[in-house]
């Protein structure tokens, strides 16, 4: 190289480190594919481990069906682009009792609809280890998580079952009934994602860049309405401002920020500028006190 | 060293504020590339930093104060600082920002390691949160064995206790080489000059037999931020840097490759569609050049380097530290576990091994458990694991032993099943420490450093049975090929055949395979 190795080169030979060996320690991998900016640095740095091999464990996506529209294009043309497998699962029980996010609590919806179907998921297909892109700089809980972190059976997290790591050593070999999720982008930081995407000129879904969309003020949230199932309450309405989104998920539960950053430098130089850490954007973290820690335990990532 | 940059990024309040370049047409001109090189610039380094001391030495605190003075706290993490309660005088509660888990929270006490991240002007600084009290020396340990560099922080009122002792021994088992002593709650003892020099006299008459490179020790107050980001003005006989001038002044992980050329393999990628086969791996010492020769250390063979190759290009070498995947002229049939080396100072052929490790396990260490060896990206079964001493960390003298538990630093000996490529510590630290596995429950039973090793088994054993290939070909692996991917499931059998014998009581030997190849 001749190139000083910058921190971003660290991170990224850390993470293929970790891909690699994951892939070579477990049976049947899967990735968890959520279509936000961390899953596409994810995928990114999965593509170039196994360079030039095709990914040799396929993505999943557990789609609730809340899902921006724009996020679910831009998923099936990564799929189609870069050749991957690519396997879509919803809960179709929770689906049909009508559990939406308009209607019910954050907690339950997100068990209903993203937990409960996540297990299922790695349960039908026998999924041994799962790929995320959790980072420990993201919530307090998250700081002491491991690279390897182990599921008891029923995909439970026991803070007390987890193994120390040393040095680069990772040990995958499983205990009975357990499965593990590896999470390669443990040491990366929100900026380190920027930067990255910008670094690798990387395609992220267009939402998160500044454009005129339809949106309501709802608990103080900007909240767009991405089609006719969000109906307006008293007092609401529909109103064209020019706004991006910083995290991406289900859009009734994912607020908007009023933005001019329309392409990825602005995006970047804006977020880079921000004061505010990014689950602020995402409303399940609020509901109860501790909350990902207990989501963390029930199974959701 | 001294003349490094130490400004901050406090300019990104004002970043935000700055009036963005706005296009808001997607497809037309981006802004200007500099003022983003300004604020996201790629950091040219990136420090581990191990914080280790208990919480009544203010340990949480002094992080909470590195950060907050780092301006790298976000706004609502500052508010939720704002909301708790006021410590020492209405300073903030730093702690908050550090004690993660819930039942940890409760207990008011630090059990695991926890990570935290901040960027100064020129790197990105990892902070690893470990546990001081005794009864968690593993957490340390596997805290440790991730550092570039270790605070170790004391309260000046009571100077080097065991506890620092301790730790210092931790820090030097897992190679740990740079050492910066916290002398921390100088304001308690009234900013007193001599009290700190006597603490730094101590100090330096224990730390001397360590194999630390340097050692530096500085006078702090962490509530009031004095000589943690900015000079303290009630100290003026202390002449030395801060904490965070001396953290940005100390070489970067990975600033140039050290030790001899090694490359375990992780595993072999293939592309039929262009006829590539490549070893992917993580160089893990030295480097390697295109044209080079390099040597599988258990089989012999030798090859050229053809090709190194990632995703972003060719490359003409590659250095410790880098993610590559490397073709050789000839196939010499290496699969995952082998370990490329150069032709001088290839690693050892070994079967028996000379170590310390840290008990991690809950569980005592078992004269008849079934152990694995983790090395690089090797795993091999050991077929006798015998615990000779333990090291007493305050003391550093070692006690005749034959057993060990929890937290225990033991000195053994380790017998392997087969053959496997290994490196003392101190010569390629990556591919001379190992973790050791219980073969049944999976988890990770002792961390440890490999100080001597030996290609023979010490004695030949008239009750060890040997698995053959020949016997393993003729059944239990009759459906495999002779792909590498063949040889590794090949291997993957006779080891747990080697462990259920050895569980049985048996001491059993797998035969290497002829050539190391199929």
């Amino acid at each position: 190289m001749t190139q000083p190795i910058s921190h971003l080169d660290l991170l990224e030979a850390e993470s293929i480190h970790i891909f690699r060996e994951a892939a070579a320690q477990f049976r049947k991998p899967v990735l968890l594919y959520s279509i936000g900016k961390d899953s596409t640095v994810l995928l990114h740095l999965a593509r170039k481990a196994f360079w030039p091999a095709r990914l040799p464990f396929p993505l999943l996506h557990i789609d609730t069906g809340w899902k921006f529209r724009d996020m679910i294009a831009f998923r099936d043309k990564t799929a189609r682009d870069f050749d991957l497998d690519l396997l879509v699962h919803t809960n179709e029980d929770g689906a049909a009792k009508g559990i939406n996010p308009l209607d019910y609590s954050p907690s339950i919806y997100t068990d209903v609809m993203k937990t409960v179907p996540l297990k299922q998921a790695l349960d039908k297909y026998a999924f041994d280890a799962a790929f995320g892109g959790a980072r420990r700089d993201e919530e307090a809980s998250r700081a002491k998580e491991r690279v390897f972190s182990f599921r008891a059976e029923g995909h439970r997290w026991d803070p007390r079952r987890q193994r120390p790591e040393m040095w680069r050593l990772l040990n995958g070999r499983l205990g009975a009934g357990e499965t593990v999720r590896v999470f390669p982008l443990s040491n990366w930081t929100e900026r380190d994602v920027w930067r990255y995407i910008l670094r690798e000129k990387l395609d992220v879904v267009p939402l998160y860049f500044a454009a005129e969309r339809p949106t309501i003020v709802r608990g103080g949230q900007l909240i767009m309405q991405d089609d006719d199932r969000l109906t307006l309450k008293p007092g609401e309405e529909v109103v064209n401002r020019r706004v991006r989104f910083r995290t991406l998920g289900c859009y009734p539960l994912t607020a908007a920020v009023e933005s001019d950053a329309a392409d990825m430098e602005s995006v970047v130089a804006e977020t880079l500028g921000a004061r505010t850490s990014e689950r602020q954007g995402r409303l399940i973290d609020h509901d109860q006190v501790g909350a990902m820690e207990k989501k963390k335990q029930e199974g959701y990532f | 060293m001294s003349a490094q940059p130490t400004a901050l990024q406090k300019s990104q309040a004002s970043v935000s504020k700055a009036p963005l370049t706005v296009v808001s047409d997607q497809t037309s001109a981006s802004p200007s590339i500099a003022s983003i090189d300004e604020i996201a610039p790629e950091l040219s380094g990136l420090l581990r930093v191990l914080t280790c001391g208990s919480v009544d030495d203010g340990k949480s605190t002094l992080i909470g104060r590195l950060l907050w003075d780092a301006t790298d706290l976000y706004d609502d993490q500052r508010e939720t600082l704002r909301r708790g309660k006021t410590v020492d005088g209405g300073n903030p509660d730093f702690s908050l920002l550090m004690d993660g888990l819930v039942a940890e929270r409760e207990q008011g006490i630090t059990i695991d390691i926890a990570w935290r991240y901040f960027d100064t002007a020129t790197r990105r600084i990892v902070v690893i949160d470990s546990p001081g009290h005794e009864q968690y020396t593993r957490n340390m340990a596997s805290g440790a064995s991730h550092a570039d560099v270790a605070i170790l922080l004391i309260d000046a009122r009571h100077g080097i206790k065991k506890q620092t002792r301790r730790h210092a021994a931790i820090l030097d088992l897992v190679g740990v080489k740079r050492v910066i002593l916290v002398v921390n709650k100088m304001d308690l003892v009234d900013w007193s000059e001599s009290t700190f020099r006597k603490i730094e006299a101590d100090f330096e008459t224990f730390s001397w037999r360590f194999g630390f490179w340097e050692t530096t020790v500085i006078p702090t107050a962490a509530v009031s931020g004095d000589n943690v980001a900015s000079p303290s003005g009630h100290m003026p006989w202390y002449s030395g840097p801060t904490l965070l001038e001396h953290l940005e002044s100390l070489p970067s992980r990975v600033t140039e490759p050290t030790g001899p050329f090694r490359f375990p393999v992780q595993t072999v990628l293939r592309d039929s569609r262009n006829d590539f086969r490549g070893l992917a791996g993580t160089v893990s010492g030295g480097s390697v050049r295109v044209g080079e020769t390099v040597v599988d250390a258990l089989s012999q063979r030798k090859a050229k380097i053809l090709r190194i190759s990632t995703m972003d290009g060719d490359l003409e070498t590659a250095s410790q530290g880098q993610a590559v995947a490397i073709q050789l002229d000839t196939d010499i049939d290496v699969a995952r576990g082998a370990v490329l080396s150069k032709g001088d100072m290839p690693p050892l052929a070994a079967r028996v091994l000379e170590a310390r490790m840290v008990w991690l396990s809950e569980t005592a260490y078992d004269p008849r458990g079934s152990y694995l060896l983790r090395t690089a990206t090797d795993l091999t079964p050991v077929s006798n694991l015998k615990i000779s001493a333990l090291l007493d960390l305050e003391t550093l003298e070692t006690h005749q032993a034959d057993a060990c538990a929890t937290n225990d630093i033991a000195i053994g000996t380790i017998a392997l099943g087969r053959t496997a490529a290994i490196d003392t510590f101190t010569e390629a630290p990556e591919t001379g420490s190992f973790v050791l596995v219980d073969a049944i429950t999976g988890g990770s039973v002792a961390g440890g450093v490999i100080t001597a090793a030996k290609a023979e088994a010490a004695e030949a054993d008239e009750n060890t049975f040997v698995l053959t290939r020949a016997m393993l070909e003729r059944g239990l692996n009759a459906d495999l090929g002779d792909s590498a991917q063949s040889e590794a499931e090949f291997r993957r059998r006779a080891n747990e055949v080697a462990l259920i014998l050895r569980a049985a009581g048996i001491n059993v030997e797998i035969e290497n395979a002829p050539d190391y190849s199929i």
